[in-house]
Parts: structure tokens; sequence; C-alpha cells
């Protein structure tokens, strides 16, 4: 028995220990408790995935376990990657959950659920039959859905976001389900080594079905446009440590079906047919990235904005893994390598920064009451802890340098770049237009986090609750710093990871060898490329302290003048004249005026006595998701007439229904008749 | 844009001829300047005419700015203070901590007779007094309003170009 298995075990045992727990410990106890197991739920979630990656395995078969199928475990290095991941999540989830659940969240039900929800984010990149997968990610939407209603009793949104949660991740699993499906049924058998060998003997065409399927399936998890649509809403609505899991681990898994089937179970027909699966999936990840950052940037709900950003980010992801496909069946594995190993670390990196940004979302929400940026300012007085973590994580998610995101970014740019020579009249279009979409997401992310941090924490409180905040627990904090430290270990030697993920990237996309090498200093094996972030990032310090000496020794020299702030001249200025979150996303709104289309209202009353006079002027502006609106409406306008035409059939009398069911038999009878 | 072309065919140029070189006495706190000067306009309580001469003066016709002036937004990028109508309560301390923002050296400019003296609306229960009352005042332009090339004198003056 290795340190995978017993891991993998440990991490189960906890788990289910900590839910039994959960129920039975009186409440003082229960946050503590709750938290407690999920943490150590995770950690040895992530010590597994850690062992995997660096070469440990296990296999389990537990053919009784399940009806039909049975369960069937395999831990190979691609699981091991998001199992660490996932894990990692956990623990700084966990902790922060102490802290955090004792005010409102820590009902029976809740608390019992969330390590469950943690051990099916374990089970999915663990299982190894299409049986087991379906079982582990079933049992993650329901614990999820669980978890999004916590709050339903408070609030009336939860119950809307719970509604578009459970309807989209179950027609996302319809999709899945049939997908594998129509694989399992060409192949004989439900585990994946079936699978892999049936993939050969597929057609084109099946194939393509199978794989469009399963990427709409995966790609609604991991909220890729257009389906995309329920996870700014139930993101936000779940508590805030629960919000960190399922935007930081749970999306991610979404792209662990899409990497598993597409490179791992089709990996052997992925030589030349199949290069427009991958350029759909880099044209939904590019549109998905820009489309995600813009509605962030102009979302004024703080944990609405985060959640975009995981629709962007997950985007960046599939940016990779879509042009690590294209290269791959261009035959060009090193720099598939290349470009899978920077979407596998940028899905490492936003677990990272994401993880920290929700929790200090949550310990504002739990602060002040409110995640609406133009009611919150000030935070940096009562609360510096948490003004700093989310300072750190907004600089971890913009991809500037000292940044985590930046150097996954950087690896993404390069792989693209450089894999311009690959030939193809597509792949010579495509992959400039996805180079511009990263640059322009990577600038929109910027001032989207400018946005939340400057209107968010900084200038002066806009509302008595947030003038009123104070510091969180110390299991906040601490759950925050955990995430922190994370963050700043992956930017500055990611060096550490890299060398696990690049290998892991380099068996999956067949190039066989590390995509990166070094210590310090990063050097991409593939293409000509080196980058060291940790120097960058001291030659960036060291270039700020400089400025600052000398523009000191200047100022020194000079004679000084003490004088008013300037107001205008008209007194102490006050919040009301600060930028807001929509008076700052403003600008960016105008240029990018019909892709958003913000719908503006103008009610001008005038006087009873005269129409010169002007009683009052209400002015409304919203920023819709247009994709929702074009979209969804009509299909939801669809489904509600039908329905209405539905329930004539239903009026009521029982006669009616015996017939039905008669006349149902007999049709069915019929056909079968026919047909045999 | 070809309207606009167009339309600068048309027209021409409108603006007077430049006037030579300026010969005559400038106040002294102006000679640390040099030739360019940065000026704030405050509005303390004015009818708007002598604001519709100001920017005249700065229009296309007298384009003062050739001769090194040039309005700013704020009293911190300024070396000059423009100051028009008769000073109203309200506008009083604001008038003060402008002239406190502006770095020194700094000159005070009042335009138009209300700003001189009240004009017509001397004792008027809404005015505190002359800009004089309530900031140092260095030079003064008559007239109710001022004609814009009375205004452009001054500026010269102060610019000394």
């Amino acid at each position: 028995m290795n340190l995978a298995q017993s891991g993998f075990g440990v991490a189960l045992t906890i788990g289910a220990l900590t839910a039994v727990l959960a129920v039975a410990v009186p409440v003082r106890l229960r946050a503590a408790v709750t938290g407690a197991g999920t943490a150590l739920t995770g950690a040895a979630g992530a010590a597994t995935g850690v062992a995997a990656v660096l070469g440990q395995s296990f296999t389990l078969a537990l053919p009784g376990l399940l009806p039909l199928s049975g369960v069937s475990l395999v831990l190979d290095p691609l699981g091991g990657v998001f199992l660490a991941v996932t894990g990692g999540v956990a623990v700084a989830a966990g902790i922060y959950g102490i802290g955090y659940a004792r005010h409102g969240g820590d009902a029976r039900l809740v608390s019992a659920v969330l390590p469950l929800f943690v051990m099916a984010m374990l089970v999915v990149p663990v299982a190894a039959s299409v049986g087991t997968l379906l079982v582990g990610w079933e049992l993650m939407a329901l614990t999820s859905l669980l978890l999004v209603l916590t709050e339903h009793r408070r609030r009336e949104e939860v119950a809307e976001a719970g509604r578009w949660y459970a309807v989209m991740t179950h027609l996302g699993l319809v999709a899945v389900l049939i997908g594998l499906m129509i694989f399992a049924g060409h192949a004989g058998g439900d585990s994946f080594a079936a699978l892999r060998a049936a993939a050969r003997h597929m057609s084109p065409t099946v194939a393509g079905v199978v794989f469009v399927l399963v990427l709409a399936g995966f790609g609604s998890k991991a909220g890729i446009l257009p389906l995309h649509a329920w996870l700014p809403r139930a993101h936000p609505e779940a508590p805030s440590h629960v919000s960190a899991l399922m935007s930081a681990a749970m999306v991610n898994l979404g792209v662990y079906g899409i990497v598993r089937v597409g490179f791992d179970l089709f990996g052997g027909v992925a030589a030349g047919g199949t290069r427009w699966w991958w350029l759909l999936v880099l044209l939904l990840g590019a549109a998905s990235a820009v489309y995600g950052i813009l509605q962030a940037a102009m979302s004024t709900d703080l944990k609405r904005l985060l959640g975009y950003s995981t629709t962007e980010n997950m985007g960046l992801v599939l940016v990779g893994v879509g042009a690590a496909g294209l290269f791959a069946s261009s035959g060009n594995r090193a720099l598939a390598g290349l470009a899978l190993a920077a979407a596998l670390l940028h899905v490492i990196n936003h677990a990272g920064f994401k993880t920290l940004l929700f929790l200090a979302a949550g310990s504002v929400l739990h602060a002040t009451g409110t995640r609406d940026l133009d009611a919150l300012g000030g935070l940096r007085a009562g609360m510096p802890a948490t003004t700093a973590a989310f300072g750190w994580g907004g600089l971890a998610a913009s991809a500037l340098p000292p940044g985590t995101a930046f150097v996954s970014e950087w690896l993404l740019v390069q792989a693209l770049i450089h894999g311009l020579p690959t030939a193809g009249a597509a792949t010579a279009i495509v992959l400039p237009v996805a180079v511009a979409a990263v640059a322009l997401t990577a600038g929109l992310a910027v001032a989207t986090f400018v946005k939340a941090f400057g209107v968010g924490f900084l200038a002066r409180p806009r509302s008595d609750a947030a003038a009123r905040a104070s510091e969180s627990s110390p299991a906040m904090l601490a759950g925050m710093g955990l995430a922190g430290v994370a963050c700043a270990v992956l930017a500055l030697v990611p060096t550490v990871v890299l060398s696990g993920v690049g290998r892991v990237a380099g068996v999956v996309a067949g190039s066989g060898g590390r995509a990166v090498t070094g210590v310090v200093t990063l050097q991409l094996t593939a293409i000509a490329g080196t980058l060291s972030p940790l120097l960058l990032t001291l030659a960036l310090l060291a270039a700020m302290v400089v400025v600052l000496g000398v523009v000191r020794a200047v100022a020194a020299r000079r004679a000084r003048r003490v004088a008013r702030l300037w107001d205008c001249g008209a007194g102490p200025l006050s919040a009301r004249m600060e930028y807001t979150a929509t008076s700052f996303a403003e600008p960016l709104q105008r240029v990018f005026d019909d892709v958003v289309a913000p719908e503006t209202d103008v009610d001008v009353t005038h006087h009873e006595e005269s129409r010169y006079l002007v009683a009052a002027v209400e002015y409304r502006r919203r920023v819709p998701d247009r994709i929702e609106r074009r979209l969804y409406q009509p299909v939801l306008a669809a489904i509600g007439f039908w329905g209405q035409v539905g329930r004539r059939l239903a009026p009521g009398s029982v006669h009616r229904y015996l017939g039905y069911g008669f006349y149902a038999v007999i049709v069915l009878l019929i056909v079968l008749t026919v047909t045999r | 844009m070809l309207r606009l072309w167009r339309k600068i065919r048309a027209v021409g140029r409108v603006a007077e001829p430049a006037l030579p070189a300026w010969t005559g006495e400038r106040p002294a706190a102006a000679a640390g300047l040099g030739g360019s000067v940065q000026i704030r306009h405050v509005d303390a309580g004015s009818c708007n005419g002598c604001e519709v001469e100001i920017g005249s003066a700065f229009g296309p016709v007298h384009d003062v700015e050739r001769y090194g002036a040039r309005l700013v937004a704020s009293p911190r990028h300024a070396d000059a203070l423009l100051v028009t109508g008769p000073v109203t309560r309200n506008m009083a301390e604001p008038l003060r901590r402008t002239y406190e923002a502006v770095p020194a050296p700094k000159l005070v400019v009042a335009v138009g007779d209300c700003a001189r003296d009240c004009g017509v609306f001397a004792g008027a229960y809404g005015v505190v007094g002359a800009v004089s009352d309530v900031v140092p005042v260095d030079m003064e332009v008559a007239g109710c309003p001022p004609r814009p090339e009375a205004i452009v004198a001054a500026v010269r003056k102060l610019t000394g170009r």
C-alpha cells in the first residue's frame, strides 16, 4: 500500500466521519468539527494528488459497491493534479469555514454535506469507468446544489440561483451521460481502458458527436460560453467558503473532463482527423475569456464579479487546452506539452487566487452584510488583513509580474506565438486571434481588479455598514493566509509545481519530456524562452525602491509648503464624490457598448403646473448578460408556452388519464409489432 | 469631416493680427513667471457677462494664448487668478481657499467693474464685497463688461509678450 492509496483512503474516511460527526455533535462544536474535518480531508486528498504527480498510482476495483458497473478507481498523474488542487482549496476553505459557518451556515444538513462535496470532488478525477465518473459527478452536483441553497430562507435570490444551477447542471450531466454512453456502447464496456481501446476504431462522425456532447456537458460545469449562465448566479449565493470550493475547485473538473476525454480516451485518434474539435475548444475558450472578464468589469456585485472572472480564467485554460490539442493533432507534440502545461498551471494558479479572493469577499460580506461595491469602500481602516488579502489576490488575478496569473499566461502566449508555423489556414487565423484575446483579457482583468480593490477597499466608506466593518475571526484570516501564501509561492517559484505539471502535460500530450525546466529561471524546452519570476519581482522591487529614493532625495532639497488639500474650495470631500464601481467602469462600458449593450432608462417627472419645471429625474442603468437574454430567454419562453399548452392535456379527469395509459400501451405494442 | 474642411476653407483666418511685443510696465511678481502664465478663472458671483468676454479673449479672434497665457483647470497648476463678479457670501471662502491653493509667486486680476467695486450689486444682501476685500488684488480691468481687448492687454501685462 503506497502513499497515494493510503492517502486517498484516509481522505475518504475522514470525509465520511466528518459528515457523520457533523450530524451528531452539538451545534456549538459543529462548525469547528466540519471545518477541521473538511480541511483534513483536503489535506489527505492533496497529499494523494502530489504523490500521484510524483509517480505513484493505484488501482482499485469494487465491483459490488454499485449495481451494474461497480466502482473502479485508477489514480494517474493527470488525475493527481486535479486531486491536489481540490485538496488544497478544501484545506483553505475548511479552515476558513470554522470561523465563517458559525454565523449562520452551521445547520445540520449543510455541515454534513460540505465534507461530502469535497469527497465527491476527490472521487471524480480518480474515476476509471463511466459509471464511477457519472456517480461522482452527480454526487458533486447534488451536494453543491444543497450548499448553494444554504441561505434560501433568508434571501429570495438564492432559490432562483438554485433553480438555474439545478437545471443547468443536470442538462450538463445529460449531455455527458449521452456522450459517454454512445462511447461506451461502441466500446462494449464502460471502463476507461475499454474506451481507449475502442477509440481507435470509432468513425470520425461518432467520435465527433461524442466529443461535442462531452464538451457541452463538462464545459457547462467550467462556466464556458454560452453555458455559463448559472455560474455568476449560483457561485455568489453560496456561503463564501463554498463559493471558493465551487469556483476554485469544482469548475476545474470541467476542464479535467475535457482533457481526460479528448487527450486520454481519444488519445489514439488525435492524429489528424480531430483538428476541428480543438479549434472549437480554443474559440469557445477565447470567447469565454473576453466575455467573462468584460462582464466582470461591468459588475458591481463583488462576488458576481468573481464568478464572471472564473468564466474568464476557465476560458484561458481552454485556450491552452485547445492549442495543445491543435498542436498535438498537427504532430507538434513538444509544443502541445507546453500549451497543456500552461493550461494546467493556470488551473492551479486560478485555484489559488480565486480561493483567496472569494474568502476575502466572504469576510467583507460577513463584516458589512453587502456585496454591492457601490455601498462599500474604506474597508482598509477596519479590515487591514482582509484588504491586504484581496489586494494580493487581485494582483495575482490581473496577470501583472509579481502575480501568479502572469507566469501561466506568459507560458500560454509563448505557446500560441510559437505555434504559428504549425501548418493550416485555420490555425494561422485562430492563433493570432487567440493571442489577441489573451492580451485583451489580461488588460481588462487589470481594470476589473483595480475597480474591485480600489472601489471596494480604499477611499472612504460609502455606507454605515462599511464604516463599521471590523476584522474577521482568526480562523477566517488563517484560511485566507494559507491561500495567500500559496499564491506567493506560485508567483515567485512556480518551478515548484511546474516541474510536476510539465511532466504530467508531457505525458498527456504525448511529448514524453518535460515542457519546462529550471529552478529559479523557467526554461522552455520546446522553444527558446526563459523567465524568472523571482528575479523579475526582485528587480521590480529594487526599481521601486530606487525611484522612491530619488524622488525623496529630490523633494528634500526643495522648500516645502504645507497647504490644505485642494477640494475645489467647496469644503470637505464626501463619499458621494468618489468614483463608484459603476462610474469607474463607465468608460469601458462605452468602449464595448456594442458588445455589452447596456440598458439606460431616464424618467423625468414634470411639475403639474409647468412643463418647464422638473419635479424628479430617475435614472436607471442595467448591464444585462446579453447572451443570457438572446439565448436563454427565447428557450425559457418556448418552454413556458409549451408548458401552458401541455396543461390542457391534464384537465383533472381520471378517465382521461386512464385513457392516456391505455392508448400509450396500444401505440407501444403497435410499434413493437411493426419494428420486430 | 469634409464639412469641417469646407468650413475651414470658407471661413479662412479670423484671428486679429498679432500685436507688437509688450513694452509697458509689468507687476513685480509677474517678472518671476517668465513669459508663460497659467491662469485659473474664478467666478465669484458674476452675471457671466465677463465670462463671455474672457471666452472671447481666449477664443480664435483675439487668441490671447499666443501671448503665453493659458487657462488651467486647477489653482494648483496656476500662476494667476482671473476673478470676476462681486464676491458673494457663498463664494468668499472658496475664493480664499483658491487663492491659498495657488503656489507663489501668484497674482490676482480682478476683471470687470463688479470685481473692482461691486458695480451695480454694491450693498446687496448676498454680496460680501469687492475682490480686494477678500484676497489681495494686483491688477484690475475696468468695464461692464470689459472689452476683450482690455482683457488681452491685462494678460499681456502679466506675460510681458
